[in-house]
This record gives C-alpha cells, sequence and structure tokens, in this order.
C-alpha cells in the first residue's frame, strides 16, 4: 500500500498516532461486530440466563421466517422505490440548474439544503403533511377523492417513507448529479449540437451516457442510504407498521433485539446486513479506484 | 564545505530491485559534480542517499571526514534544491528561507542578516513578504535556492532543479547556478538527465547507466574520448553516429564500403562518427545516400544512410549538396568500440587530444 | 448553454422554482404550524400562513419544556445536541487526521493491518451492530453520559480515508525539503500538514458536524435521563405522548429549532459543505 517516498523513522510514534483510532474502532466496531457473530450462533433460553450453540439455526429459521422474507422484499420496494424518485428528480433539477447561467448558484443554495435536516426531523415533516386527520396533504387528497391512512393502509405508508427519503436525499443527489454534469465538456455537447441532434436527442445520446458513471455511483450510494441511514425516518413515520408493511431490514434488527429481546435472531441479522454493507462498500470501492486509476 | 565520498555504494530496493549497483566516487571540495543518465539510470537515488532521503543498503557515503550512512539528513550539513522546488506553499518566501534555520535555533539577528543577503544574491528582496504561488516559475526557482544558500551549508544537492522551466528560462538559470558556484564555491553535486546541461554547468561529469558509472572525467574529455558505446552515444547533440562495422586488413568497412585505412582492430566493431566529423562531397555512386536535409540556420544536417545504416553529417552552408554522396573522414575522428561490451577500443587509430580542433 | 432557446431556458427555471417549492414547503408548513394556538389544530386543515402565537409558543419551549410529555427545556436538548456534536466532529477529525499521518509518512510493522481494521469500520453502521454496541457501550457505565453519546461513533474510516488520500497528493519533495531543514515528524506535522489541511478540515467539519447534529438512534438507547436528551430524539418523544394527539405547534416549532443549526452551516458554508460533501467520494 502506498506511502510516500520518504518515510519518517521512528519505532513508537506511529503506533502512538493510530492507537487512539484502533482502540475506538477495536472497541466498538470489532468487538460488538465479533460478538453478533458469536451470538448468531447461539440461543438464549427465556429467561437469559443460559445460552448454548446452536450452529446455523438461527439464519435457517430467519431464512424460513416469512416475516424476514416479508421484510427484506419491504426493503427491495423501499429502496428502489426512493433510489429511482429522488435520482430522477435529481437529475431533473440538475439538468434545468446546468442551463441556467445566472442564479444558479441562488437555486443551488435552495435546493441542498434538506441534507443537513435529519432524517428522523423528515420523518416528522411528512408524517405531520400527512396526519390523517389534519395534514395538508390528505386534504388535498380527500378533495380529489383519495382517503388517505398511512396508519392503516400499507400503500399510503410506504408512499409516505418512500416521499420523505427521497425528499432527503435529492440534495445529495443534485449535487453529485451537477458536478457530473459539470465535467463533461461542453465541446462534446457542442459537436452533437452541430451533429445536429437537438436537447432531448443529445441528452440520451451524449450527456446521460457520459454521466453513467455518476449515475452508478448514486445507485449505490442511494441503495446504501435506504438500507441503513433511514432509521429514524421509518422511526418517526411509521414506526414499521402498519402490519409490517414497512419493517426495513435495520428497524427489525432494531426491533427484534430491543423490543423483543431475541438476540440469537437479532444477531443474525445484523450479521446478514453486514454482509450486504460489505457488498455494497466493494461494489463503491471499485468503482472509486477505477475512477482514480482514470 | 566538504569533499564527499562514495565507496562501493549500493541501493538495494525490498524486493530485490538493485538501483544502484557499486558507486566509487570522491568529490572534490569545491568542485561541481553533475550526475548525468537516462531515467532509471540511478542518479537521482545517488543524490537522495548522499542527502540522507534514502537509506544505503551497503557501502559508505562520507561528507568530510564523517561516514553519515546514519545521520539524519538534517545533520549532514547539506542543502537540496528540489525539481518542483518543494515551496512550502502556505508560507511567504521569507518563512520559507528561514525555517531551516529557525529548526536549528539560529539567533533571530543572524537569521535576518542571511535572509538579507541571499534575498540580494538571488535578487528575491522584492518579493520576500509574497507566497509562492503569486511567484513565476523563475522566480519560485531562485527562492529554492535560496532556501539552500541561506543555510550556507557544506554542499548543495540540485535534483534537477531546471526541468520544470521553459527552454528560455532554463538556459537563463543554467547561466545564474554557474556564476553562484564560482561565487560562493560550495561543493555541489547536480542531477540531470539533459546532457547539454550537464556539459556546460560540471567540472566533473559522471555518466551513469543502469546503476552504474559509465564514465568519470572533465566533460570535453568524456566528450572527446568516450570509453563506451554508451557514453559516446548520450553526450552530443545530434547524437554521434553509431554504425556496425568490421575491421579487415586494416581497413574499416560498413558493409561492402570502404570507409578508412590504417584501423588497427580485427573483426566486428561498432564504429562511432560524431555528425560534425564526418564530411561528405557530391558524387554519382557515392556510399552516402542523402533522405533529407535539415536546416538549421547556421548549419544544416544531412540525414541518410551508408549500406542502410542511418548517418546524419553536419554540413555547412556552402557545401553542395546531392543525392549521393562520398564521405570522407579524418583518423583520428574515428571512434571505435568492441561489439561484445561495447568499451572503447583504444589505441585503434592515431589519435591526438587537440585533432578535433586541428579538423573541425 | 449550447444553443439560445428562450423556452427551454424558461422550462430550466420553472423546474428550479418547482424543485426549491417541493423542498421548502414541508418546511414552510412547519413553520406555519408552530406559530398557532394549539386549539387550531383541532378544527381540520392546518393553516398555510403563520399564527400570532410563536413567540410565545417558542418561548416556552426553549426555556420552560412542555409538561405534558416530559421533555426538558428545548435550550438544554439544543445544549446536548451540540456537545454531542461538536464532540463527534472534533473527536472523528483529530484521530482520523492522525491516524493517516501514521499511514501515510510511515512504514511500521502491521501498518497495512491496521489500515484494514481502519477500512472495516467503513462497513459496520451502527445501525448494522447496534445491539453489541449497545451492550458495550452499557458495560462500561457509559450510558446517560457524553463520553457515551459521542466516544462509539467517533472511528470513522471516511474521515481517515479522506485525509489519506490528501496527504497522498502532498508532492513528497515537501516532507523531504522539511526533514532536511531540520524537522521532526510532529513538527512536519504540526508546520506542514496541519495548515495545509485546513480547507479540507473545515469540510469535514461541516459534513460531521451536521452527522452528530443529526444522530437519532443512538441517543435514543444511550440516554434515559431527560438531561441528557438530544433535540432531535427528543422530538420523538414530545411526538409520542401516550393516547393523545401530539401538540402540534411545539413539535412543529422544535422541529424548525432542530433543523436551523446544521442547515445554517450547510448555507453559510456551502462551498466547503459541497467540497466535503463531493470529495469524500474520491
Amino acid at each position: 500500500m502506498q506511502t510516500k517516498r520518504m518515510t519518517f523513522r521512528s519505532h513508537w510514534l506511529p503506533y502512538a498516532l493510530i492507537a487512539p483510532q484502533l482502540a475506538v474502532t477495536l472497541i466498538f466496531f470489532i468487538w460488538p461486530a465479533a460478538q453478533a457473530i458469536r451470538q448468531s450462533f447461539l440461543r438464549e433460553d427465556p429467561f437469559g440466563l443460559s445460552s448454548r450453540f446452536v450452529g446455523l439455526a438461527n439464519y435457517t429459521r430467519l431464512l424460513d421466517n416469512p416475516e424476514y422474507l416479508e421484510s427484506f422484499r419491504v426493503t427491495v420496494v423501499f429502496s428502489t422505490a426512493t433510489a429511482a424518485l429522488s435520482m430522477g428528480l435529481a437529475l431533473l433539477l440538475a439538468l434545468a440548474v446546468d442551463r441556467i447561467i445566472r442564479a444558479n448558484q441562488f437555486y443551488t443554495t435552495l435546493v441542498i439544503w434538506p441534507y443537513a435536516v435529519a432524517p428522523a426531523v423528515a420523518g416528522v415533516l411528512w408524517w405531520f403533511m400527512f396526519n390523517p386527520t389534519i395534514g395538508i396533504f390528505t386534504y388535498i387528497l380527500e378533495v380529489v377523492g383519495y382517503d388517505w391512512n398511512d396508519r392503516l393502509n400499507s400503500a399510503d405508508a410506504m408512499t409516505l417513507v418512500v416521499v420523505a427519503a427521497s425528499w432527503k436525499q435529492i440534495s445529495y443527489n443534485f449535487l453529485f448529479f451537477v458536478a457530473g454534469l459539470q465535467s463533461i465538456p461542453m465541446s462534446l455537447r457542442e459537436a452533437a449540437a452541430i451533429d445536429g441532434a437537438g436537447p432531448v436527442k443529445r441528452f440520451f445520446t451524449v450527456v446521460f451516457p457520459l454521466l453513467s458513471p455518476t449515475t452508478f455511483f448514486l445507485l449505490v450510494v442511494n441503495i446504501t442510504y435506504t438500507m441503513f441511514d433511514t432509521f429514524g425516518i421509518v422511526d418517526a413515520t411509521t414506526a414499521g407498521g402498519p402490519n409490517r408493511a414497512t419493517n426495513i431490514l435495520v428497524y427489525k434488527v432494531y426491533q427484534d433485539g430491543f423490543i423483543g429481546l431475541n438476540l440469537g435472531s437479532s444477531a443474525a441479522q445484523s450479521v446478514i446486513l453486514m454482509l450486504i454493507v460489505m457488498a455494497l462498500t466493494f461494489v463503491q470501492f471499485r468503482w472509486i479506484e477505477r475512477r482514480v486509476q482514470y | 564545505m566538504a569533499q564527499i565520498t562514495l565507496s562501493g555504494v549500493k541501493k538495494i530496493y525490498p524486493g530485490g530491485v538493485e538501483a544502484v549497483k557499486g558507486v566509487d566516487l570522491e568529490i572534490a571540495e569545491g568542485e561541481f559534480v553533475v550526475f548525468v543518465g537516462p531515467s532509471g539510470c540511478g542518479k537521482s537515488t545517488l543524490l537522495r542517499m548522499i542527502a540522507g532521503l534514502e537509506t544505503v543498503s551497503q557501502g559508505e557515503i562520507r561528507i568530510g571526514d564523517r561516514v553519515v550512512n546514519n545521520v539524519e539528513p538534517a545533520d549532514r550539513d547539506i542543502a537540496m534544491v528540489f525539481q518542483n522546488y518543494a515551496l512550502y506553499p502556505h508560507m511567504s518566501v521569507r518563512q520559507n528561507l528561514s525555517y531551516g534555520l529557525k529548526n536549528r535555533k539560529m539567533p533571530k539577528e543572524e537569521i535576518t542578516r542571511r535572509i538579507d543577503d541571499t534575498a540580494r544574491i538571488l535578487q528575491i528582496t522584492d518579493y520576500l513578504d509574497r507566497k509562492p504561488r503569486a511567484l513565476s516559475g523563475g522566480q519560485r526557482q531562485r527562492v529554492a535556492m535560496g532556501r539552500a544558500i541561506v543555510r550556507d551549508p557544506a554542499a548543495f544537492l540540485f535534483d534537477e532543479p531546471l526541468s520544470n522551466l521553459d527552454a528560455k528560462l532554463r538556459l537563463h538559470m543554467r547561466g545564474e547556478i554557474k556564476h553562484l558556484h564560482r561565487r560562493l564555491a560550495t561543493t555541489s553535486v547536480y542531477v540531470t538527465h539533459d546532457q547539454l546541461e550537464a556539459m556546460t554547468l560540471a567540472d566533473k561529469l559522471v555518466v551513469l547507466n543502469g546503476g552504474r558509472i559509465e564514465q568519470v572525467g572533465k566533460p570535453l574529455d568524456l566528450y572527446r574520448r568516450p570509453a563506451s558505446v554508451f557514453v559516446a552515444g548520450f553526450l552530443g547533440a545530434p547524437a554521434m553516429n553509431l554504425l556496425d562495422a568490421h575491421v579487415d586488413g586494416g581497413a574499416l568497412h560498413v558493409g561492402d564500403v570502404q570507409i578508412l585505412q590504417g584501423v588497427a582492430a580485427q573483426g566486428p566493431v561498432i564504429a562511432g562518427l560524431r555528425p560534425e566529423d564526418v564530411h561528405a562531397r557530391v558524387q554519382p555512386g557515392g556510399a552516402f545516400r542523402l533522405e533529407f536535409v535539415e536546416e538549421l540556420g547556421g548549419m544544416r544536417l544531412l540525414h541518410g544512410s551508408v549500406e542502410g545504416q542511418r548517418l546524419i553529417i553536419q554540413s555547412p552552408l556552402q557545401a553542395e549538396v546531392g543525392p549521393e554522396m562520398a564521405l570522407q573522414i579524418a583518423p583520428e575522428a574515428l571512434h571505435l568500440f568492441n561489439v561484445a561490451d561495447g568499451m572503447r577500443i583504444t589505441n585503434a587509430v592515431r589519435q591526438a587530444p587537440e585533432a578535433a580542433d586541428a579538423t573541425g | 448553454m449550447v444553443e439560445n432557446r428562450p423556452f427551454l431556458t424558461f422550462l430550466a427555471h420553472l423546474v428550479m422554482v418547482l424543485g426549491v417549492l417541493f423542498v421548502a414547503f414541508p418546511v414552510w408548513i412547519a413553520f406555519v404550524a408552530s406559530t398557532h394556538e394549539p386549539g387550531t389544530f383541532l378544527s381540520g386543515v392546518v393553516p398555510m400562513l403563520p399564527g400570532k402565537a410563536g413567540w410565545e409558543t417558542y418561548r416556552q419551549i426553549l426555556f420552560s419544556g412542555v409538561s405534558a410529555s416530559g421533555a426538558p427545556p428545548i435550550w438544554l436538548m439544543m445544549k446536548n445536541s451540540l456537545i454531542m456534536a461538536l464532540s463527534i466532529t472534533v473527536g472523528k477529525i483529530t484521530i482520523s487526521i492522525l491516524s493517516a499521518f501514521a499511514i501515510v509518512y510511515f512504514r511500521f510493522p502491521f501498518r497495512v493491518a491496521a489500515f484494514w481494521l481502519i477500512f472495516i469500520t467503513l462497513m459496520l453502521p451502527v445501525e448494522v451492530r447496534i445491539v453489541p454496541t449497545f451492550k458495550v457501550v452499557a458495560d462500561l457505565g457509559m450510558l446517560n453520559s457524553y463520553a457515551g453519546l459521542s466516544i462509539p461513533l467517533i472511528a470513522s474510516a471516511t474521515a481517515t480515508f479522506l485525509f489519506r488520500q490528501f496527504f497522498l497528493t502532498i508532492p513528497d519533495e515537501l516532507a523531504e525539503a522539511a526533514r532536511i531543514d531540520g524537522a521532526s515528524p510532529m513538527k512536519f506535522f504540526r508546520d506542514m500538514v496541519l495548515p495545509l489541511s485546513r480547507t479540507n478540515i473545515a469540510a469535514l467539519f461541516v459534513i460531521l458536524f451536521i452527522y452528530g447534529w443529526n444522530q437519532y438512534v443512538w441517543p435514543m438507547l444511550i440516554t434515559t435521563d431527560p438531561d441528557h436528551y438530544t433535540l432531535v430524539m427528543g422530538i420523538k418523544r414530545m411526538v409520542a405522548v401516550a393516547d393523545s394527539d401530539p401538540q402540534w405547534n411545539y413539535v412543529m416549532a422544535s422541529v424548525v429549532l432542530a433543523m436551523l443549526p446544521p442547515v445554517l452551516v450547510v448555507v453559510g458554508m456551502q462551498r466547503l459543505f459541497v467540497k466535503g460533501l463531493v470529495e469524500q467520494e474520491k
């Protein structure tokens, strides 16, 4: 791995420099993760007094459990919908701001600040607007003849979390799309225009293909975001309901561990989630490496 | 000021790559020594070992009377000028110059005095309070040299200091470095891949190739009597013509063409001819086939071939040029090298030190 | 812009205006709600224009708290959020820049192993290993403390990575020149690395402050004592009042106050924020 051509010489200094980070990592990251792995092979008796080794039983039980599989499905739907919605809107806004010469800084400022809003707070905001009794959107929907109730209707609940999660993620995607668009040389677009391609055709034949690395990167980041960083949104809006319709994987880990107190199962879920993050990180890292080489 | 002695110096990288394969060299006090060679020849590594930025795998480096193999760079009493200047970007010129002195706990008045002196020598007094990014390339170059001069070290080490400048500025700075050395007379080691820079600056020229010294000596001596095919081809522009030839009964042939007689060698050889030493006159059926002419203003270069081997001839403007020409070569202008190891065959032809000047 | 088509430019502005409206609308509604009397919310739809009870509402939640939900005054929660956010930010930057310096500027046994150990934390977000991490913190007696709120979150592979990438772009010759100038490793760190990293540190500061301020699940688990509540999690407690509708004006006022600091940071330091965000992924 890369270092400088010349490195400093000391027998103790580098260890002292790296020690704080290693200590925190070992105590609060590696050790708990190891515990989760260990725990996932054990089962506690109902009183939490003893535990015994059960092999892969926690995993097989999980994978046989329709509730868990349902949570998987819910997560996939939630991730896909959120990624599609927030990336689509962000791309639209990025294309618009890219056309605007004056005032684009102004628009950018007005669009990016939701990044700073906590997921839980974003959840509360949308929860309020879709509140079945006083929410403004509920009212509007009622006028058009739709009876909204996210506390009873699964589809409504899913829509609520997707909208809240997308709203918060637009700013991030927007910034990356803008950066991606700016890195496309103007000469390419001009060349396409001289070749007779109109704005729409130019977008699909020149801009969008050249944007594909950014799009791919954002896709991975958005999946990671929806899978792990949306805990607050779910907890503040639907709490996984109704009837587990928005019970995404991270939320279920938390519920089974702290509320259901099913440690073995929660640990096995943790391990599966870790494997998913690892896969996503790996994909993301490969992408970064490729870009660095280029 | 001090002399620098390298004995049996080797650099072996982890993994077994030998970058420097045993170098012995004496650098006298006040001498200006230039390491020259193609990239990867080990010249920079050697310099960095003298600086203490690379460890010495084997052998010994002395600065003055002291073995410095395990001495920190800061304690070797050397100063270095880097290729990209390595000015501290967040410090003003003055801070850049004083940093090393402050670290050595030099008294304030002394630091001020030295900075003022150095700034005057290098004519950078006016921008002492600017940041490096507000300086032009040439000015940065001066500051980089100032940082070395202000230290008043036993030796200056230059690592390709001019290669980031444009051609005109490079020429100018080359002159300034020469001038400074005359004035300060500090032992200097200078690394470059530019043979012209090397020739013009060096008191002593060290040609390196593949981690070994090919030849050491005064620049003109190396130019006139290159010890190997490598040195012959490296020094001089346009480069020396190197032809596959053979000697039969004292006559040097290239292919079927006889070039010269009275050569004291036998069998296949490499014949070296500097473009300025080859004379050609128009003659139908002559051995030299002209391909094109390159006009350089004061003279012209004739590009062509002899028996299918490329040959470049430097020709005065008044000389006639034709598609086929006969060659004329003075015996003392010929360099002969072994085919096997590329080393010079000495005393193969009659040679006088001033031969080149006489026939010039 | 390639060609001048007024219609397209108009369309671009239209899209941007709609986008800004979409982004701002929920916040406007929240702000409006926070300025009305509690009684307003009993009768149908939320109004669209601010009411008159704003001052009173904000004064009350900031300094007295809302008795019904048992939440402490907001300023106390804001103070806790601030302490937590700053501890996480300063902690992360400090330990990351030091370890990145060690990894880039030294060669030592187990260097690569140490790097990978840190890198792995990228793959272990707190949400994933929440149960065992909680147990460790509980065993260490760090529940209901600022240490428990911040220390477990300060290991960061991302920040270490960012600094490492940045250090690799600092020319080698700079360290060499400094070494010839007699600078020890730590002197080089102080005189060169720190000043050169200034913008990177500032950019990271913005991103990490937001990250710290917005923590939700972790403070929810670690604090049971209202004195250590942070604002973002405190809102949830207010919302979840047993068996009755939340006091919307108070909740929304808290929401506005919870958004204010990080949003101000983003808007005020937009350039650094964008740099921090976009560079993180390089």
